[in-house]
């Protein structure tokens, strides 16, 4: 599972960080740090739940195995 | 501002029509004044804000807004996020009437600016209250909780908002300024005039004692320099410039309105609902594990804050045609009491299955307040401390609460009692 960013849409609420600060990294500002990362197994419904909690949906949620389908967040 | 002259403030129908602009369809008219019915209904304020989304169409028109012109009111949260996400179609410029009570033009940064001016002056501020730097000063928030609850708690009585929640964001406030705690009477005082009056005299008068303090702090830190908020203004540069005197007037009267009045207000609420609620009261201080999720829900129900856009084009939303010039309230109070985005939306509950769902407390877009993660720990951290110091506390029986709807709603007179 793959998380994508959209980062102009970030505002910095940090509620993705909240439920998961480990996968969810900031920068300096409280701001996510990167474009998109790769979900460690395991974690899989922990990384959906945090893209949910994001109030301007900049997180989108690439289901594995599959790269056509996409879960968006919304 | 007396009961009887809240009702004053409600117009007939057909005063209402008569004021409505030409694009303007009666039908989307609100023939009473929203502010004034919230006021009215008391400790149910936000169970009869929560009714508009039955009895109002889901934008509507209010002529006025206490002594603000009339502005469409959107009640949807997709709404909301959608206008609060397009920042070129709705300007927050001008958005604020205090710099133009005084006939002057200083902004409030970075609040009345649009992007892409505006992700500069915010980037400034957002460094200093970053969810890592605000972590930083858990101990120093938790020692002015602990010491205000230490002073109250064995008179198993208390006038909540004077002996508590003016008093612990306003010390916050105050040490993250790098001002005396001295000051906090007057900062307590100023800010409930500023944000709370319906009297625009009084709110005048406010705004130039306010704009003097600022600006003397902004003199002194310029010839002391001192590493402390207005000597990090002093320091920092926008497009390689220093800043001006009206952009730091406008910074620290921002800082001023956002960290005193909207804390202290949220507290009240929620420590009003505990109170009121003896059962989840008693649910938090059995599992205070709980309490970081309560305060989202909380802050979700008892939402406070109201804001304005100005719209910038002739422009189409939820099948209603706002034209240049129009203005738009924000209500973070009726977007987060929308039915479409949570069920049961009057009713707090700690275990409602979409509680991590997203709420609009904080606004959405840019704009998004910049102390959230400040805000967040204070409730929460009061929240803790009070539990576990003060028993089980109400509502004292000869206490009558006073709710003020206005640009930050806020419930007055809050005398609790415990064992």
């Amino acid at each position: 599972m793959k998380i994508v960013i959209n980062r102009t849409a970030c505002a910095g609420h940090a509620r993705c960080h909240a439920l998961a600060a480990e996968m969810f990294v900031l920068d300096d500002d409280g701001y996510i740090a990167t474009d998109s990362f790769s979900v460690p197994p395991g974690s899989e419904q922990l990384a959906r739940r945090a893209a949910r909690a994001c109030p301007e949906r900049a997180l989108e949620v690439l289901e594995a195995d599959s790269g056509h389908e996409r879960e968006n967040n919304g | 501002m007396t009961d009887d002259a809240v009702r004053d403030l409600m117009m007939s129908p057909g005063d209402v029509l008569a004021g409505l602009p030409d694009h303007v369809p009666s039908e989307l008219a609100c023939e009473f004044d929203i502010w004034a019915e919230i006021s009215a209904a008391g400790i149910g304020a936000h169970q009869r804000a929560a009714q508009f989304h039955q009895q109002l169409p889901p934008i509507f028109y209010v002529p006025r807004l206490g002594y603000l012109p009339g502005a469409w009111v959107p009640q949807k949260a997709e709404d909301l996020r959608r206008i609060l996400q397009d920042t070129d179609t709705f300007s927050s410029q001008n958005t604020m009437p205090f710099a133009q009570m005084l006939g002057e033009h200083w902004r409030l940064i970075p609040l009345e600016m649009d992007p892409p001016e505006h992700t500069k002056y915010r980037a400034l501020i957002n460094t200093l209250l970053s969810p890592k730097k605000v972590a930083a000063i858990d101990d120093s928030i938790s020692q002015h909780a602990s010491n205000l609850i230490n002073a109250l708690v064995a008179n198993k009585r208390c006038n909540f908002n004077q002996a508590f929640a003016d008093q612990f964001p306003t010390l916050i406030f105050l040490r993250l300024m790098g001002w005396p705690e001295s000051e906090a009477p007057r900062f307590v005082k100023w800010t409930h005039t500023l944000v709370k009056s319906q009297d625009m005299q009084e709110v005048v008068g406010a705004v130039v004692q306010i704009k003097s303090y600022l600006q003397q702090k902004i003199e002194q830190s310029r010839i002391n320099p001192v590493d402390d908020f207005t000597g990090y203004l002093l320091a920092s540069e926008i497009d390689g410039r220093p800043l001006t005197d009206d952009e730091l007037l406008g910074f620290c009267f921002l800082v001023f309105i956002g960290g005193l009045d909207t804390v202290a207000s949220s507290l009240g609420f929620h420590f009003m609902h505990l109170a009121l609620h003896p059962e989840q009261q008693a649910d938090l201080r059995a599992n205070p594990d709980k309490i970081p999720l309560a305060v989202e829900e909380l802050l979700r129900a008892y939402s406070i804050v109201n804001m304005r856009r100005i719209v910038t084009r002739d422009v189409e939303v939820g099948g209603v045609r706002m034209k240049a010039g129009d203005v738009v309230l924000i209500s973070t109070e009726l977007g987060n009491l929308d039915p479409d985005a949570f069920a049961r939306p009057a009713e707090v509950d700690f275990e409602r299955e979409d509680i991590t769902k997203p709420h609009m407390a904080f606004s959405y877009g840019p704009h998004r307040c910049v102390g959230s993660h400040l805000a967040r720990r204070e409730l929460r951290i009061a929240l803790q401390l009070w539990l576990e110091k003060v028993p089980m506390f109400r509502l004292a029986d000869d206490c009558q609460p006073i709710m003020r709807a206005s640009g930050v709603f806020g419930m007055d007179n809050l005398v609790f009692e415990w064992e």
